[in-house]
C-alpha cells in the first residue's frame, strides 16, 4: 500500500532489529509457557511419593531459572521494540519540520498551525505506539497463547477439555473491540467538556472586571457551574460503560474456570488426567486471558492510529506552493524595481488584492506608502518576497522578473520588518542577530541603538542575554517592535522594507528612528509603509493605496497641495485636535 | 497569591485535607456502600485458590465420592464470580457517583469564592494560575476519587484479604511470604521515585519540543523571510534528540522496574515452592494448600504494585489540596456592609454626585499615591482627567469602584460613603469601561446583555442604535446572532469598544468612568467612538481618562493630575490661557503630529 510508505520504511529499513526483538519475544513466551507445566509435574510428583529432597531444590532452581530467563528475554525483546518505536517517532518529527519549513504562508493559513502542532505530537505518537504496542503485542498475543497450548498438550492434557475450558475466554477479543471505541469516544467526550471548563475558567477570570463593575457575578458562576455539571455528567456517562467492561472480562475468565474445575476436576477424580495437569490448567488459562484482551486491543490500535498515519502521510507528501524556477537567477546588486500592470487576488478569494499597479522605483530611493487598512500594502510586500507568487511579469527587480530570482537569494537580500514584531522565545541578542547568528555583539549593539531599543535592553540584568517569552521577560508592544526592527536591520542587503513597523512606538522614538536611518536609507532601498503620515513625510516619493488600487503618488508637498485622501490623512491626523 | 503562601506547610496540609474532607460528608452513606461493594467485588478472585485447594485435598485425592462435592463447588465458584460480576459494577458507578459529585461541588464553591475576591487580589493573582487552580487541582482531586481510592480500598482490602487466607491456611509459610513483604514495598517505591522523576524529565522535554514547535510554526513566515529554515531545523533537532534521549532513558526504567517487580515475584514463588515442597514431602502439609499459596504469592504482587503506582497521584493530590485551600481561605478584602448599618439605595433615584473628601490612599504601607486629595463632582458633570503615567488616575477610580478601601478620608456618591453601600449596588451605580473591552464567547445580544436574560433583544438592539454600533453588526455575517470570542473575531478595537458602550446604554449606571477608552483606536473608529461617548454621557455624572486629549477637550472640567495631586483644573479654553502643564502637553501632541501625550 502506497500511503504507508513512512512506516513500511521504517519496519523495512530496520528489519533484522525487529527480527531479533520478535525472536526473542517468542523465545520469552515458551520460558513463560513452561512454567505451570513444571509446577504440574512437580505437584504430580510430590503426590506420587516419588520425590526425594534434592529434587525439590531442583524443582526451586529450574522455576526461578524459568522465572529469570523469561524476564530477561522479553525485557530484552520489549525494549529493543520499544526503542526503535521512539527512533522512528524521532525521525518522523524530523521529517516533519523539514517538510513545514518548505511550506508556504498560504499553506498554514489554510491548514492553522494547531492542526499542524497536533500531527507533530498527537499523531505522531500514535503512529508510534501502534507499532511499538502493535508488534510486542500481537507477538506475545500469539506466541504465549501457542506456547501454552503447546505445553498443554506435551502435559499430556487432552485437548478436548483445554478447548472446552477456552471457550467463555474466546470472547475476550471481541469485548475488547466491542467497547473499545465506546469507552474511548465517551472519555474523549470527558477531555473536551474538561477543555470547555478550562476555557470558561480562562474566560471569566480574565472578564473579572467586567463581571465585577456590572456586578453580575451570580450569572458568571452559573455559566461556569453549567460546565462543571456537564463534566460530572460525562464521567458518569464514562464510568457506566467502563465498569461494565472492567467486569466483564474477569468475569469470563472466571467461567473457564468454572468449567476447568467441574470438567478438568471430574477427570482428575475419574484418574484420565493427574491433579498436577488439572492445577496446570487452571494456571493457564489464568496466564492465557492476557494474550486475548492484548488481540483486542491492537485491533483498536491499529484502527485508530491509520487515520494518524494517513495525514502524516499526506503531510510529508505535500509540495511547496512557491519554487524556484529551473534556471533561477540570483538577485541584482542594486536593483530597480517595478511593477507592471500588477492585479493580484489571493487564493479562495473573489475580489482582487491589488489591482493595475504599475510603479517604478529606482535603486537607492527611499519609498513611503499610506493607505487604510486593507488597502493592499502588506500584500504588494508579500508578492515581493514570493511569500504568494504574482503574475508572471508584473513584479520585476533589475529587469528581471522575481518568479524567475531563486527565492534563496531574494529572501536573503531583502530586510524585511513586519508590523507584528514577533520575537522568538530565545535571548535578545539571538533575536536581533536571526538573519546571522554569528555577528558580533558590538554589530547588535549598533543595531539595537538605531532602533532606538539600545537602553531599555540595557536596563535588564541580564541585558543582550536576556531570554525572552514564556519564562523569559517580556517586553512592551513598542519594544517587541523596536527589536523586530533592530533585527531587520541587522540584515544586509540592497533592499529594506518597513512594514508599518512603528505603529505601536512614540512619536519622539519615531523621530529618532527615522533620523538613524537616514544614513541608512542612503545606500539601499528602502520601502517605508505607515499608517501615520509622519512616518514617510521625508521619503522621496509617496504612494498613496486606497482598496488595491493606487490613488495618488508624489512628494509630500505635492500631496497635500492635491487635497485628496492624502490631505484628509494628513488633516485627520495632524491637526484633529481642531475638531 | 504571593502573600498567601506563608505559613508551615504540614499545618496547612493537615488543614486543607480536612477542608477537602467536608466535602465527602454528605456522601458517607455512599462511602460506607462502597466499601461493602468492594468486598463483593473481590470476592471470587480471593476465594478461587481456596476453593480450589479444598477441591484438590478433600474430594480429587480421595476419589470418586467427590463429585456432587465438586459440583457443589463449581456453583459456589459461579455464584462468586457473578456477585463479583455485579458488584464490580455497583462499586465502581458509587465511587464515580460520589467522587464526580464532590469534585463538582469543589470546583463551583471555589469558582464562586474567587469570583467573590476583591479586585486588589486579581491584580494581584495571575489569571493563569488561577485557572490551574480551578481546572488542573480540581482535576487531580478528581483523579484521586477515581484511582487512588479506587486502589486504594480495592487493592487494600485485597492484601488484606490475600494475607487473612495465607495465615488461616499455614502459618509458617504464611510468616515466610511476609519476609518478602518489605522487599517488595521499598523497591516498588524506590522504583517509582525514579519513575517518576525520569517521567517528569521526559515530560519536560516534550512541552519544550511543542513550544518550540507552536512558536516556529506561528513564526515560520518570518523563518522563511529571513532565511534561516537550516538553522531553525538544527535547533529543532536538538530539542527532538533532547526528548528522544529522554524517552529511552524512561524506557530503560520502565522495563527494568516491571521485569525486576516480576523475577522478584517468581522468587516468591520459587521459595514458596521449595519451603511448601519440603513441608509436603514431610508431611506437614497437603498438596492443595502449595497450590493455593502458590496461587495467592502470584496474586500478592498485583496489589501492591498498584496501590504504589497511587502513591504518585496521591502525592500531587496533596498538593493540590494544599493550593486550592490556600485560595479556599482568603478572605475578601473589601467586604459589604454589615446588613443593619448598609444604606439602601435607589438605584433609580442616584443623582451621580461623586465627592472625594480629602482622601490618602497607597497601595502598599509608607508609599502614598494620592495624598490628601479632595475633588467634588457635580451630577451629570463631565470631567476629563490627564496626567502621565503613575499621576494616579487609575487609582481615582480604582477607589470610586471600590476595588480599593481609602486610607483617610471618604469617597461619596449623592453623600452616601461608598462603603456603607452593597458592592453589587454600587457596581450597578457605577460603570466602568476599559482600554481593552473584554468580549466573552458568545453572541453579539449576550455580549451586551452579559447574558442577563431579562434584557430582550430589543433593548440590546436599541443599545446598539443608540452607540451606532447598529450598522457595523449588521455587516456582520450573523448580525447580532454573531458569536464572538475573547480575541472579537473580525471586529477593530473600535467596533468592540462601541459594544462596551452599548452595555453602559443597557446597564444604565448613573456615574460613568472610560480609563483609556480611546487609545488604540484608528481615526476612523475613533470618531464613532466619540460619538458613543458624547451619546452616553449624556445625562451621567462621567469621568473620562486619557491620553488623547481630543477626547477629553470638550469635558466641562478638565484636571490635570501629577504625583496624586490635582495641579491645574478648568475648560480646555482656561487652561490653555493659563500657560500651564495642559498648555504644554497640548503644543507638544500638535507638534509631534500625534494625539499623545505620552512621552
Amino acid at each position: 500500500m502506497k500511503d504507508r510508505s513512512i512506516l513500511t520504511d521504517y519496519v523495512r529499513e530496520h528489519w533484522p532489529h525487529y527480527l531479533m526483538a520478535v525472536v526473542l519475544i517468542i523465545l520469552s513466551n515458551i520460558a513463560q509457557a513452561a512454567l505451570p507445566r513444571v509446577l504440574g509435574q512437580f505437584t504430580d510428583a510430590l503426590l506420587a511419593g516419588s520425590i526425594r529432597y534434592e529434587m525439590i531444590i531442583d524443582y526451586s532452581l529450574i522455576l526461578a531459572g524459568i522465572g529469570i530467563a523469561y524476564n530477561l528475554l522479553f525485557g530484552a525483546g520489549q525494549f529493543s521494540v520499544m526503542r526503535l518505536g521512539r527512533k522512528f517517532e524521532f525521525a518522523m518529527r524530523q521529517s516533519l519540520f523539514r517538510k513545514f519549513a518548505t511550506l508556504s504562508e498560504h499553506y498554514f493559513s489554510r491548514q492553522g498551525t494547531g492542526k499542524l502542532l497536533s500531527s507533530m505530537t498527537n499523531d505522531v505518537t500514535s503512529v508510534r505506539e501502534s507499532i511499538s504496542n502493535g508488534i510486542t503485542m500481537t507477538t506475545n498475543a500469539i506466541f504465549l497463547f501457542l506456547s501454552c497450548l503447546v505445553m498443554m498438550l506435551l502435559s499430556h492434557i487432552p485437548l478436548y477439555l483445554i478447548l472446552v475450558s477456552i471457550v467463555p475466554m474466546v470472547a475476550i477479543p471481541f469485548l475488547v473491540v466491542y467497547f473499545g471505541p465506546r469507552i474511548r469516544k465517551r472519555s474523549m467526550s470527558v477531555q473536551e467538556s474538561l477543555a470547555d471548563m478550562t476555557e470558561s475558567a480562562e474566560e471569566q477570570l480574565r472578564g473579572i472586571r467586567v463581571t465585577k463593575t456590572f456586578a453580575i457575578e451570580p450569572t458568571a458562576r452559573q455559566r461556569f457551574g453549567s460546565t462543571v455539571d456537564q463534566i460530572r455528567d460525562n464521567q458518569l456517562h464514562l464510568v457506566r460503560m467502563s465498569s461494565l467492561f472492567q467486569a466483564t472480562v474477569p468475569f469470563l475468565g472466571a467461567l473457564s474456570l468454572v468449567i476447568s474445575l467441574m470438567y478438568g476436576g471430574y477427570l482428575a477424580i475419574q484418574g484420565d488426567i493427574t491433579i498436577g495437569n488439572f492445577i496446570a490448567l487452571t494456571l493457564y488459562l489464568r496466564i492465557m486471558s492476557g494474550p486475548l484482551q492484548q488481540i483486542g486491543n491492537v485491533i483498536n490500535m491499529m484502527q485508530r492510529s491509520s487515520a494518524s498515519l494517513d495525514r502524516v502521510n499526506r503531510l510529508l507528501g505535500e509540495q511547496p506552493d512557491i519554487q524556484d524556477d529551473e534556471n533561477a537567477l540570483p538577485l541584482a546588486a542594486s536593483p530597480d524595481l517595478e511593477l507592471r500592470d500588477l492585479t493580484f487576488t489571493y487564493p479562495g478569494s473573489e475580489r482582487p488584492a491589488l489591482s493595475g499597479l504599475n510603479v517604478h522605483i529606482a535603486s537607492g530611493q527611499t519609498v513611503g506608502i499610506v493607505g487604510k487598512t486593507g488597502s493592499g500594502k502588506t500584500t504588494l510586500v508579500k508578492l515581493l518576497l514570493r511569500i504568494y507568487d504574482p503574475p508572471d511579469g508584473t513584479i520585476l527587480l533589475g529587469g528581471t522578473d522575481v518568479r524567475r530570482i531563486s527565492i534563496n537569494s531574494l529572501r536573503s537580500r531583502i530586510a524585511y520588518v513586519p508590523q507584528d514584531g514577533f520575537l522568538f522565545s530565545t535571548t535578545i541578542r539571538d533575536n536581533i542577530a536571526f538573519s546571522d547568528r554569528d555577528i558580533s555583539l558590538e554589530k547588535v549593539e549598533n543595531h539595537a541603538r538605531q532602533a532606538m531599543i539600545y537602553e531599555p535592553i540595557t536596563r535588564f540584568p541580564e541585558q543582550f542575554e536576556t531570554r525572552l517569552g514564556e519564562r523569559g521577560i517580556t517586553l512592551s508592544g513598542g519594544q517587541r517592535q523596536r527589536t523586530s526592527l533592530a533585527r531587520g536591520l541587522a540584515k544586509t542587503g540592497p533592499i529594506l522594507i518597513l512594514d508599518d513597523s512603528m505603529s505601536a512606538v512614540d512619536a519622539v522614538t519615531e523621530t529618532g528612528i527615522l533620523q538613524n536611518l537616514v544614513q541608512e536609507r542612503q545606500s539601499r532601498t528602502t520601502i517605508i509603509i505607515a499608517h501615520r503620515i509622519s512616518a514617510v513625510k521625508q521619503a522621496d516619493w509617496i504612494i498613496v493605496m486606497d482598496e488595491g488600487r493606487i490613488v495618488q503618488q508624489g512628494t509630500h508637498q505635492q500631496l497635500l497641495n492635491e487635497q485628496g485622501i492624502y490631505a484628509s490623512m494628513y488633516q485627520l491626523q495632524e491637526e484633529g485636535l481642531h475638531s | 497569591m504571593s502573600k498567601s503562601n506563608s505559613g508551615p506547610p504540614d499545618a496547612s496540609r493537615y488543614e486543607a485535607l480536612r477542608a477537602i474532607l467536608r466535602y465527602a460528608r454528605p456522601h458517607r452513606l455512599t462511602f460506607i456502600g462502597i466499601f461493602f461493594a468492594t468486598i463483593l467485588a473481590i470476592a471470587a478472585d480471593l476465594v478461587q485458590p481456596y476453593l480450589v485447594s479444598i477441591v484438590i485435598d478433600d474430594h480429587i485425592a480421595v476419589g470418586q465420592s467427590g463429585l456432587p462435592f465438586l459440583t457443589g463447588m463449581a456453583l459456589i465458584y459461579l455464584g462468586l464470580a457473578i456477585v463479583s460480576l455485579i458488584f464490580t459494577y455497583i462499586q465502581s458507578n458509587l465511587l464515580q457517583y460520589a467522587g464526580q459529585h464532590i469534585v463538582a461541588s469543589i470546583r463551583k464553591d471555589l469558582f464562586g469564592h474567587i469570583s467573590r475576591l476583591s479586585m486588589s487580589f486579581f491584580d494581584r493573582s495571575s489569571s493563569g494560575g488561577l485557572v490551574t487552580n480551578v481546572s488542573s487541582d480540581t482535576e487531580t482531586i478528581s483523579q484521586f476519587f477515581t484511582q487512588v481510592l479506587l486502589s486504594l480500598i480495592r487493592d487494600g482490602m485485597m492484601l488484606v484479604f490475600i494475607i487473612y487466607f495465607m495465615f488461616r491456611l499455614d502459618t509458617t509459610l504464611a510468616w515466610y511470604s511476609m519476609l518478602t513483604l518489605p522487599i517488595i514495598a521499598t523497591l516498588a517505591i524506590l522504583f517509582r521515585k525514579r519513575l517518576r522523576e525520569v517521567y517528569q524529565y521526559a515530560r519536560s522535554r516534550l512541552s519544550r519540543l511543542v513550544a518550540f514547535t507552536a512558536e516556529n510554526l506561528s513564526g515560520m513566515g518570518l523563518i522563511q523571510i529571513f532565511h534561516q529554515e537550516k538553522e531553525q531545523t538544527r535547533r529543532f533537532t536538538e530539542f527532538n534528540s533532547d526528548y528522544w534521549q529522554a524517552n529511552v532513558q524512561q524506557l530503560k526504567s520502565n522495563v527494568l522496574f516491571n521485569r525486576t517487580f516480576d523475577v522478584l515475584g517468581n522468587i516468591a514463588l520459587v521459595l514458596m515452592v521449595w519451603l511448601g515442597g519440603v513441608a509436603v514431602f514431610d508431611k506437614q502439609m497437603e498438596v492443595g494448600v502449595l497450590y493455593a499459596f502458590i496461587s495467592y504469592i502470584r496474586q500478592f504482587f498485583q496489589p501492591i504494585n498498584q496501590i504504589t503506582m497511587q502513591w504518585n497521584t496521591f502525592q500531587s493530590t496533596m498538593v493540590s489540596m494544599d493550593r486550592i485551600w490556600r485560595i479556599l481561605r482568603i478572605q475578601p478584602e473589601i467586604r459589604d456592609p454589615e446588613p443593619q448599618q448598609a444604606a439602601s439605595v435607589q438605584l433609580e433615584q442616584v443623582q451621580g454626585k461623586v465627592d472625594f473628601n480629602h482622601i490618602t490612599f497607597g497601595y502598599t504601607e509608607g508609599q502614598t499615591i494620592l495624598p490628601d486629595l479632595d475633588l467634588h463632582i457635580r451630577p451629570g458633570e463631565m470631567v476629563g482627567v490627564v496626567g502621565t503615567t503613575g499621576a494616579g488616575k487609575s487609582t481615582l477610580i480604582a477607589l470610586l469602584n471600590r476595588f480599593y478601601d481609602v486610607q483617610q478620608g471618604s469617597v461619596t456618591i449623592d453623600d452616601q460613603d461608598i462603603r456603607q453601600i452593597p458592592q453589587e449596588q454600587l457596581h450597578r451605580i457605577v460603570g466602568l469601561i476599559q482600554q481593552e473591552p473584554f468580549l466573552f464567547s458568545g453572541s453579539i445580544i449576550d455580549n451586551v446583555r452579559l447574558f442577563q436574560e431579562q434584557v430582550t433583544r430589543e433593548q440590546v438592539i436599541e443599545a446598539c442604535r443608540f452607540v451606532g454600533a447598529h450598522e457595523m453588526i449588521m455587516k456582520l455575517p450573523q448580525q447580532y446572532d454573531t458569536r464572538l470570542s475573547e480575541r472579537g473575531s473580525g471586529l477593530s478595537a473600535g467596533e468592540r469598544q462601541l459594544i462596551s458602550f452599548a452595555r453602559i446604554v443597557v446597564f444604565r449606571p448613573r456615574v460613568l468612568i472610560l480609563d483609556e477608552a480611546t487609545a488604540n483606536l484608528d481615526s476612523h473608529t475613533e470618531q464613532l467612538v466619540q460619538e458613543a461617548l458624547q451619546t452616553v454621557s449624556e445625562g451621567r455624572t462621567t469621568i473620562v481618562i486619557a491620553h488623547r486629549l481630543s477626547t477629553i477637550m470638550h469635558a466641562d472640567r478638565i484636571l490635570v493630575m501629577e504625583h496624586g495631586e490635582i495641579v491645574e483644573q478648568g475648560t480646555h479654553a482656561k487652561l490653555l490661557a493659563q500657560g500651564g502643564i495642559y498648555a504644554e502637553l497640548y503644543r507638544h501632541a500638535r507638534q509631534a503630529g500625534h494625539d499623545a501625550a505620552e512621552a
